[in-house]
């Protein structure tokens, strides 16, 4: 972890600069049909809190979206973690499972949004199954792979002292394997909140991913490029709560897996 | 527990065999008890549509959609040139951040920001910056790609072992030696595992951009048999998207294994990210 205070100063600094660049290529370029300035930009997105009628559509998108990232998150962990932790004991269920979870791992979240318009239509089930589908096998390979990586000391010696299996699996296995399942979170989190997004934006009548398109569409650009800016606020927000969490529950262990993100 | 060696291979064959063979099973079933076609199809449909898509036939009634060969290929197209173009770019400044402190305090926000937020929320933008040609789904594949390469490239070159650095310091290498023979073959590892992930990220980007921007290729072929509800192709063709991918992903594993035979590496069995 590099808590360096430079950080702190360089942010700021880049933020700047992100948004001077911005400005001098929409004041050449000069067409608010291909870009617009921050300014406009900003002006909408205040406009979005103070304009009542974008404003319900806003709280309504925002409510919509950020259920739809929660809810496929969390049915993949809980669908997840069980299927990874079974792959990674047994071997019947690993050789069974394992070539459909890197197959179905491999398949780009677009490709399931035509199938599932078909399932569910148009609509925030879909989000959700899209979530939950691209979510679901990043959680189940990291925690997988947590289970294998288990020192086979550790369940030895609970075998050893006559610890039932399910004491092995809660006592020992899932201790072991928590910060793979916490990084697998972390994954999983971004996973998700990219697959709503996408499910959204193809969408074009669901969400704040879908009222950011609508507005494309409609050339109002700047409210695009507001709604841009508030969902990468949301996906910031969502990620680093994840994070965050994830670190505290694991505190006690500095895992290999956590030193290389 | 038994280990993966002590079973046969005929056993381990056998099982993927079964396990296949349940997937088609039940969506056989899930088919049949669906009942509409609109909604789910069963398997055999599916691989008839398959069939004529290979063989470059259409169904009657669609138009303004290329062939599928066209389809195929300008969609792969679309993958490896941004895939090239996105490490043409980002292992060059990868390396540059892993050894130069300032380039990595100045890039690193940017990365940083990358993590938590999804860069496929600027493409409804970048459709009206750029236009929706070619050479745009070709921007987008590299933006989506670009991040990870640089990613993994610099975590490789930052965590060099200090002792390889520190014995070709001691023999006195230069620095442009020191970077070709000590950095770069000792960090390669992870330059390729951040191409596996990031030929994933060029698979959905690519796809992705067709879909949102200019409709052409698999993309938007798989959106235009969604709009006329013709099923059976849709899922064709989301098949097509699938095997390719899968088949595209397998190009960084080879290079890995056929480069690092000598190296037990970790990212063959982790992804870092994404």
């Amino acid at each position: 972890m590099k808590a360096s205070y430079a950080k702190y100063g360089i942010l700021p600094g880049t933020l700047i600069i992100f948004v001077a660049v911005w400005w001098v290529i929409a004041a050449e370029v000069n067409n608010s049909r291909e870009i617009v300035g921050p300014l406009q930009t900003g002006r909408a997105l205040v406009s979005l809190f103070t304009d009542p009628p974008l404003t319900r559509l806003l709280a309504a998108g925002l409510q919509v979206t950020i259920t739809s990232i929660l809810i496929g998150f969390a049915l993949a962990v809980m669908v997840g973690i069980p299927i990874g932790v079974l792959m990674g004991r047994y071997l019947i269920a690993d050789l069974f499972c394992d070539p459909w979870v890197n197959i179905w791992y491999s398949i780009p979240a677009i490709a399931f949004v035509p199938l599932t318009m078909n399932w569910t239509g148009v609509s925030s089930t879909s989000s959700v199954i899209i979530a939950f589908l691209i979510t679901v096998f990043t959680v189940i390979i990291n925690v997988y792979g947590g289970v294998k990586n288990i020192s086979g000391s550790l369940v030895d010696c609970g075998a050893a002292y006559g610890a039932s299996q399910t004491q092995i699996l809660t006592k020992i296995i899932l201790p072991a394997t928590l910060p793979s399942i916490m990084v697998s979170l972390r994954l999983g989190i971004s996973r998700a909140i990219e697959g709503v997004i996408i499910a959204e934006m193809v969408f074009t009548v669901v969400g704040i991913g879908g009222l950011m398109d609508d507005a494309a569409d409609n050339l109002q650009l700047a409210l695009s490029g507001a709604l841009i800016i508030i969902l990468a606020v949301i996906s910031l927000v969502l990620a680093e709560v994840v994070k965050y969490t994830t670190r505290r529950a694991v505190a006690w262990k500095e895992s290999q897996a956590m030193i290389r993100e | 527990m038994k280990s993966t060696r002590t079973m046969s291979f005929l056993a381990k064959f056998g099982i993927f065999c079964a396990s296949l063979g349940l997937f088609f099973v039940l969506w056989e079933v899930a088919a049949l008890s669906v009942g509409k076609s609109l909604i789910l199809v069963g398997p055999i449909p599916v691989l008839q549509a398959l069939i004529a898509l290979l063989q470059n036939h259409l169904p009657r009634g669609i138009l303004g959609i290329q062939g599928a060969d066209a389809a195929i290929l300008q969609t792969l197209a679309t993958i490896l040139f941004g895939f090239v173009l996105a490490c043409i770019v980002g292992i060059p400044v990868g390396l540059i951040m892993g050894r130069w402190k300032t380039a990595e305090v100045l890039i690193d926000p940017w990365l940083s920001a990358t993590y938590s937020i999804p860069i496929v929320i600027l493409i409804p933008m970048l459709y009206f910056a750029i236009g929706a040609d070619f050479y745009a789904e070709i921007f987008v594949t590299f933006l989506l790609t670009v991040f990870t390469i640089i990613v993994n490239t610099h975590h490789g070159v930052k965590y060099v072992s200090n002792a390889l650095a520190e014995v070709g310091k001691s023999y006195g290498a230069s620095e442009s030696q020191f970077v070709t023979k000590i950095i770069l073959p000792a960090s390669m590892p992870d330059i390729i595992s951040g191409m596996r992930i990031g030929m994933g990220r060029a698979i959905l980007a690519a796809v992705l951009a067709e879909v949102l921007m200019s409709g052409n290729g698999l993309g938007g072929m798989m959106m235009t048999f969604q709009d006329v509800l013709n099923t059976p192709y849709m899922m064709a063709v989301v098949f097509l998207i699938a095997l390719m991918g899968i088949a595209v992903l397998q190009l960084p594993k080879i290079l890995e294994r056929r480069l690092f035979r000598w190296k037990e590496t970790e990212s063959l069995s982790r992804e870092i990210r994404r």
